[in-house]
Protein backbone atom coordinates (compact mmCIF):
# COMPACT_ATOMS: atom_id res chain seq x y z
CA UNK A 1 0.00 0.00 0.00
CA UNK A 2 2.71 2.41 1.02
CA UNK A 3 4.86 1.64 -1.97
CA UNK A 4 1.92 2.11 -4.29
CA UNK A 5 1.29 5.57 -2.85
CA UNK A 6 4.89 6.60 -3.45
CA UNK A 7 4.37 6.35 -7.18
CA UNK A 8 1.74 9.15 -7.16
CA UNK A 9 4.19 12.11 -6.94
CA UNK A 10 6.18 10.58 -9.76
CA UNK A 11 3.09 10.36 -11.95
CA UNK A 12 2.14 13.96 -11.15
CA UNK A 13 5.68 15.08 -11.96
CA UNK A 14 5.59 13.25 -15.27
CA UNK A 15 2.22 14.81 -16.09
CA UNK A 16 3.50 18.32 -15.38
CA UNK A 17 6.63 17.64 -17.43
CA UNK A 18 4.55 16.47 -20.37
CA UNK A 19 2.30 19.54 -20.15
CA UNK A 20 5.28 21.88 -20.20
CA UNK A 21 6.85 19.99 -23.06
CA UNK A 22 3.61 20.18 -25.02
CA UNK A 23 3.38 23.95 -24.48
CA UNK A 24 6.97 24.31 -25.67
CA UNK A 25 6.52 22.11 -28.70
CA UNK A 26 3.35 23.60 -30.17
CA UNK A 27 3.68 26.66 -32.35
CA UNK A 28 2.72 29.50 -30.09
CA UNK A 29 3.74 33.09 -29.66
CA UNK A 30 3.58 33.96 -25.96
CA UNK A 31 3.57 37.69 -26.66
CA UNK A 32 0.34 37.37 -28.61
CA UNK A 33 -2.57 37.99 -26.30
CA UNK A 34 -6.26 37.53 -26.90
CA UNK A 35 -8.07 40.75 -27.56
CA UNK A 36 -10.63 41.88 -25.08
CA UNK A 37 -12.45 43.67 -27.88
CA UNK A 38 -13.21 40.60 -30.01
CA UNK A 39 -16.89 40.41 -30.95
CA UNK A 40 -17.46 43.86 -29.51
CA UNK A 41 -18.34 47.11 -31.21
CA UNK A 42 -15.42 49.27 -32.29
CA UNK A 43 -14.40 52.03 -29.90
CA UNK A 44 -15.75 55.37 -31.12
CA UNK A 45 -13.27 58.09 -31.94
CA UNK A 46 -13.03 61.41 -33.67
CA UNK A 47 -9.82 62.97 -34.92
CA UNK A 48 -8.20 64.83 -37.77
CA UNK A 49 -7.53 63.14 -41.06
CA UNK A 50 -4.01 63.11 -42.46
CA UNK A 51 -4.96 63.46 -46.10
CA UNK A 52 -8.42 65.06 -46.08
CA UNK A 53 -9.51 68.44 -44.87
CA UNK A 54 -12.45 67.10 -42.88
CA UNK A 55 -12.45 65.42 -39.47
CA UNK A 56 -12.55 61.65 -39.23
CA UNK A 57 -15.64 60.51 -37.32
CA UNK A 58 -15.74 56.75 -36.69
CA UNK A 59 -19.54 56.62 -36.33
CA UNK A 60 -19.86 57.81 -39.93
CA UNK A 61 -17.37 55.31 -41.36
CA UNK A 62 -18.08 51.99 -39.68
CA UNK A 63 -21.18 49.81 -39.75
CA UNK A 64 -21.89 49.85 -43.47
CA UNK A 65 -19.35 47.46 -44.91
CA UNK A 66 -16.44 45.23 -43.95
CA UNK A 67 -13.41 47.31 -43.07
CA UNK A 68 -9.79 46.62 -42.19
CA UNK A 69 -8.19 48.84 -39.58
CA UNK A 70 -4.42 49.03 -39.64
CA UNK A 71 -2.31 50.88 -37.06
CA UNK A 72 0.93 52.09 -38.62
CA UNK A 73 3.74 54.61 -38.30
CA UNK A 74 6.66 55.63 -40.46
CA UNK A 75 9.13 54.95 -37.64
CA UNK A 76 8.00 51.34 -37.45
CA UNK A 77 10.07 49.07 -39.67
CA UNK A 78 7.67 46.07 -39.64
CA UNK A 79 4.95 48.45 -40.90
CA UNK A 80 7.03 49.01 -44.03
CA UNK A 81 7.47 45.25 -44.44
CA UNK A 82 3.78 44.48 -44.21
CA UNK A 83 2.80 47.39 -46.47
CA UNK A 84 2.87 45.24 -49.63
CA UNK A 85 0.24 42.95 -48.10
CA UNK A 86 -1.90 45.88 -46.94
CA UNK A 87 -1.82 47.15 -50.54
CA UNK A 88 -2.80 43.71 -51.80
CA UNK A 89 -5.86 43.72 -49.53
CA UNK A 90 -7.07 46.90 -51.15
CA UNK A 91 -6.13 45.88 -54.70
CA UNK A 92 -7.16 42.22 -54.79
CA UNK A 93 -9.98 42.20 -52.26
CA UNK A 94 -11.24 45.73 -52.84
CA UNK A 95 -11.82 46.05 -49.11
CA UNK A 96 -11.84 49.47 -47.48
CA UNK A 97 -8.83 49.97 -45.23
CA UNK A 98 -8.53 52.64 -42.60
CA UNK A 99 -4.94 53.30 -41.58
CA UNK A 100 -4.56 54.88 -38.18
CA UNK A 101 -1.32 56.84 -38.11
CA UNK A 102 0.12 56.18 -34.64
CA UNK A 103 2.27 58.84 -32.90
CA UNK A 104 3.90 60.01 -36.08
CA UNK A 105 5.20 63.08 -37.82
CA UNK A 106 2.40 64.05 -40.29
CA UNK A 107 4.82 65.32 -42.92
CA UNK A 108 6.83 62.10 -42.87
CA UNK A 109 3.62 60.06 -42.98
CA UNK A 110 2.36 61.86 -46.10
CA UNK A 111 5.75 61.37 -47.76
CA UNK A 112 5.86 57.69 -46.71
CA UNK A 113 2.45 57.03 -48.29
CA UNK A 114 3.40 58.91 -51.45
CA UNK A 115 6.53 56.81 -51.82
CA UNK A 116 5.20 53.38 -50.89
CA UNK A 117 1.66 53.80 -52.22
CA UNK A 118 -1.51 54.51 -50.27
CA UNK A 119 -3.92 51.62 -49.78
CA UNK A 120 -5.93 53.50 -47.16
CA UNK A 121 -9.30 55.09 -47.86
CA UNK A 122 -8.69 57.43 -44.96
CA UNK A 123 -5.88 58.05 -42.49
CA UNK A 124 -7.06 59.28 -39.09
CA UNK A 125 -4.25 60.68 -36.96
CA UNK A 126 -3.58 59.30 -33.48
CA UNK A 127 -1.22 61.99 -32.27
CA UNK A 128 -0.78 60.98 -28.63
CA UNK A 129 -1.67 57.30 -28.85
CA UNK A 130 -5.00 57.59 -27.07
CA UNK A 131 -7.02 56.00 -29.89
CA UNK A 132 -4.64 53.03 -29.83
CA UNK A 133 -5.19 52.62 -26.08
CA UNK A 134 -8.95 52.54 -26.66
CA UNK A 135 -8.38 49.72 -29.15
CA UNK A 136 -6.17 47.83 -26.71
CA UNK A 137 -3.18 48.21 -29.02
CA UNK A 138 0.23 47.61 -27.46
CA UNK A 139 2.60 46.99 -30.33
CA UNK A 140 2.17 48.32 -33.82
CA UNK A 141 1.62 47.21 -36.53
CA UNK A 142 -1.76 45.79 -35.57
CA UNK A 143 -4.58 44.90 -37.93
CA UNK A 144 -8.28 44.50 -37.11
CA UNK A 145 -11.05 43.00 -39.24
CA UNK A 146 -14.39 44.76 -38.72
CA UNK A 147 -17.65 43.34 -40.07
CA UNK A 148 -20.46 45.34 -41.65
CA UNK A 149 -22.13 45.84 -38.27
CA UNK A 150 -19.06 47.57 -36.90
CA UNK A 151 -18.02 44.60 -34.77
CA UNK A 152 -14.40 43.52 -34.37
CA UNK A 153 -14.02 39.96 -35.69
CA UNK A 154 -10.27 39.47 -35.74
CA UNK A 155 -7.12 41.08 -34.48
CA UNK A 156 -3.58 40.48 -35.59
CA UNK A 157 -0.62 41.82 -33.64
CA UNK A 158 2.60 42.33 -35.58
CA UNK A 159 3.26 42.57 -39.31
CA UNK A 160 0.99 40.81 -41.79
CA UNK A 161 2.98 37.96 -43.33
CA UNK A 162 2.07 35.72 -46.25
CA UNK A 163 0.43 33.24 -43.87
CA UNK A 164 -1.55 35.92 -42.06
CA UNK A 165 -2.49 37.50 -45.38
CA UNK A 166 -4.13 34.23 -46.48
CA UNK A 167 -5.84 33.84 -43.11
CA UNK A 168 -7.32 37.34 -43.15
CA UNK A 169 -8.30 36.90 -46.80
CA UNK A 170 -10.36 33.82 -45.95
CA UNK A 171 -11.87 35.61 -42.98
CA UNK A 172 -12.94 38.58 -45.08
CA UNK A 173 -14.83 36.24 -47.40
CA UNK A 174 -16.42 34.42 -44.46
CA UNK A 175 -17.76 37.27 -42.35
CA UNK A 176 -20.84 39.27 -43.22
CA UNK B 1 41.86 42.42 3.93
CA UNK B 2 38.82 40.35 4.77
CA UNK B 3 37.17 43.43 6.20
CA UNK B 4 37.74 45.30 2.94
CA UNK B 5 36.20 42.53 0.90
CA UNK B 6 33.28 42.41 3.25
CA UNK B 7 32.63 46.14 2.85
CA UNK B 8 32.78 45.84 -0.95
CA UNK B 9 30.29 43.00 -0.95
CA UNK B 10 27.94 44.84 1.39
CA UNK B 11 28.06 47.98 -0.74
CA UNK B 12 27.34 45.99 -3.92
CA UNK B 13 24.35 44.44 -2.19
CA UNK B 14 23.11 47.85 -1.07
CA UNK B 15 23.42 49.31 -4.55
CA UNK B 16 21.41 46.42 -5.92
CA UNK B 17 18.82 46.87 -3.24
CA UNK B 18 18.29 50.48 -4.25
CA UNK B 19 18.44 49.70 -7.96
CA UNK B 20 15.47 47.41 -7.50
CA UNK B 21 13.50 50.34 -6.20
CA UNK B 22 14.25 52.49 -9.21
CA UNK B 23 11.10 53.54 -11.03
CA UNK B 24 10.55 54.83 -14.51
CA UNK B 25 8.28 57.74 -13.57
CA UNK B 26 9.68 60.90 -15.12
CA UNK B 27 9.62 64.27 -13.34
CA UNK B 28 7.16 65.84 -15.79
CA UNK B 29 4.61 63.12 -15.08
CA UNK B 30 4.47 63.59 -11.32
CA UNK B 31 1.31 65.18 -9.95
CA UNK B 32 1.57 68.18 -7.66
CA UNK B 33 -0.96 66.75 -5.24
CA UNK B 34 1.07 64.24 -3.26
CA UNK B 35 -1.91 62.15 -2.21
CA UNK B 36 -3.02 61.78 -5.83
CA UNK B 37 0.53 60.98 -6.92
CA UNK B 38 0.76 58.20 -4.33
CA UNK B 39 -2.52 56.77 -5.60
CA UNK B 40 -1.20 56.87 -9.17
CA UNK B 41 1.98 55.07 -8.10
CA UNK B 42 -0.05 52.48 -6.29
CA UNK B 43 -2.21 51.75 -9.34
CA UNK B 44 0.78 51.78 -11.71
CA UNK B 45 2.50 49.08 -9.64
CA UNK B 46 -0.46 46.77 -10.29
CA UNK B 47 -0.63 47.39 -14.03
CA UNK B 48 1.37 45.20 -16.38
CA UNK B 49 3.39 46.81 -19.12
CA UNK B 50 1.95 45.06 -22.17
CA UNK B 51 5.18 45.57 -24.09
CA UNK B 52 7.60 44.05 -21.56
CA UNK B 53 4.99 41.84 -19.88
CA UNK B 54 6.88 41.05 -16.70
CA UNK B 55 7.32 44.62 -15.57
CA UNK B 56 4.75 46.96 -14.13
CA UNK B 57 4.19 50.25 -15.92
CA UNK B 58 5.72 51.88 -12.84
CA UNK B 59 9.08 50.29 -13.68
CA UNK B 60 8.96 50.20 -17.44
CA UNK B 61 10.51 52.71 -19.81
CA UNK B 62 8.38 51.62 -22.76
CA UNK B 63 6.51 54.49 -24.44
CA UNK B 64 3.17 52.75 -23.92
CA UNK B 65 3.89 52.43 -20.19
CA UNK B 66 4.54 56.17 -20.04
CA UNK B 67 1.28 56.87 -21.89
CA UNK B 68 -0.64 54.69 -19.47
CA UNK B 69 0.99 56.35 -16.44
CA UNK B 70 -0.08 59.74 -17.75
CA UNK B 71 -3.56 58.43 -18.54
CA UNK B 72 -3.95 57.08 -14.99
CA UNK B 73 -2.91 60.44 -13.55
CA UNK B 74 -5.40 62.23 -15.79
CA UNK B 75 -8.19 59.92 -14.63
CA UNK B 76 -7.26 60.57 -11.00
CA UNK B 77 -7.39 64.33 -11.60
CA UNK B 78 -10.82 63.86 -13.20
CA UNK B 79 -11.92 62.38 -9.89
CA UNK B 80 -12.23 58.73 -10.98
CA UNK B 81 -11.82 56.14 -8.22
CA UNK B 82 -9.37 53.23 -8.38
CA UNK B 83 -11.96 50.66 -9.43
CA UNK B 84 -13.09 52.84 -12.32
CA UNK B 85 -9.51 53.18 -13.51
CA UNK B 86 -8.85 49.42 -13.32
CA UNK B 87 -12.10 48.82 -15.18
CA UNK B 88 -11.13 51.30 -17.88
CA UNK B 89 -7.87 49.41 -18.45
CA UNK B 90 -9.26 45.86 -18.30
CA UNK B 91 -12.04 46.82 -20.72
CA UNK B 92 -9.35 47.56 -23.28
CA UNK B 93 -6.51 45.19 -22.46
CA UNK B 94 -8.26 42.37 -20.60
CA UNK B 95 -7.43 40.92 -17.17
CA UNK B 96 -3.89 40.26 -18.38
CA UNK B 97 -3.03 43.88 -17.71
CA UNK B 98 -3.50 43.30 -13.97
CA UNK B 99 -0.38 41.88 -12.34
CA UNK B 100 -2.59 40.31 -9.69
CA UNK B 101 -5.01 37.89 -11.33
CA UNK B 102 -8.58 38.66 -10.23
CA UNK B 103 -10.62 36.11 -8.30
CA UNK B 104 -12.92 34.73 -10.99
CA UNK B 105 -14.46 31.43 -12.03
CA UNK B 106 -11.75 30.76 -14.60
CA UNK B 107 -8.94 31.58 -12.14
CA UNK B 108 -10.29 29.40 -9.32
CA UNK B 109 -7.77 26.65 -10.13
CA UNK B 110 -4.95 29.16 -9.98
CA UNK B 111 -6.01 30.37 -6.54
CA UNK B 112 -6.90 27.04 -4.98
CA UNK B 113 -4.26 24.69 -6.38
CA UNK B 114 -1.56 25.72 -3.91
CA UNK B 115 -3.90 24.99 -1.00
CA UNK B 116 -4.97 21.67 -2.47
CA UNK B 117 -1.35 20.64 -3.00
CA UNK B 118 -0.49 21.79 0.52
CA UNK B 119 -3.33 19.65 1.83
CA UNK B 120 -2.13 16.63 -0.13
CA UNK B 121 1.40 17.19 1.18
CA UNK B 122 0.22 17.35 4.79
CA UNK B 123 -1.85 14.23 4.25
CA UNK B 124 1.11 12.30 2.80
CA UNK B 125 3.42 13.34 5.65
CA UNK B 126 0.80 12.46 8.25
CA UNK B 127 0.05 9.13 6.60
CA UNK B 128 3.73 8.32 6.25
CA UNK B 129 4.47 9.08 9.92
CA UNK B 130 1.58 7.00 11.14
CA UNK B 131 2.70 4.05 9.04
CA UNK B 132 6.32 4.22 10.16
CA UNK B 133 5.27 4.48 13.81
CA UNK B 134 3.19 1.36 13.43
CA UNK B 135 6.16 -0.42 11.97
Amino acid sequence: MKKQLLIIPFIIFLFILLTFFYLLAIERNPSELPSNLLDKKIPKFETESLLKNERFISAKEFGKEKILVNFFATWCQPCRTEHTYIKRFSKEKGIRIIGINYKDNPKKAVEWLRKLGNPYSDVPVDKNGRIAIDWGVYGIPETFVINSNGIIKYRHIGPVTKKIYKKINLLISDIE
Amino acid sequence: MIKKKFIIIISICLVHFFLNNVQAVEPDEILKNQKQELRARDISKNIRCMVCQNQSIDESNAPLAKDLRILIREKIKEGKNNDEIYEFLTDRYGDFILLNPPFKLNTLVLWFFPFIFFGIGIFIIFFHNKKSKQN
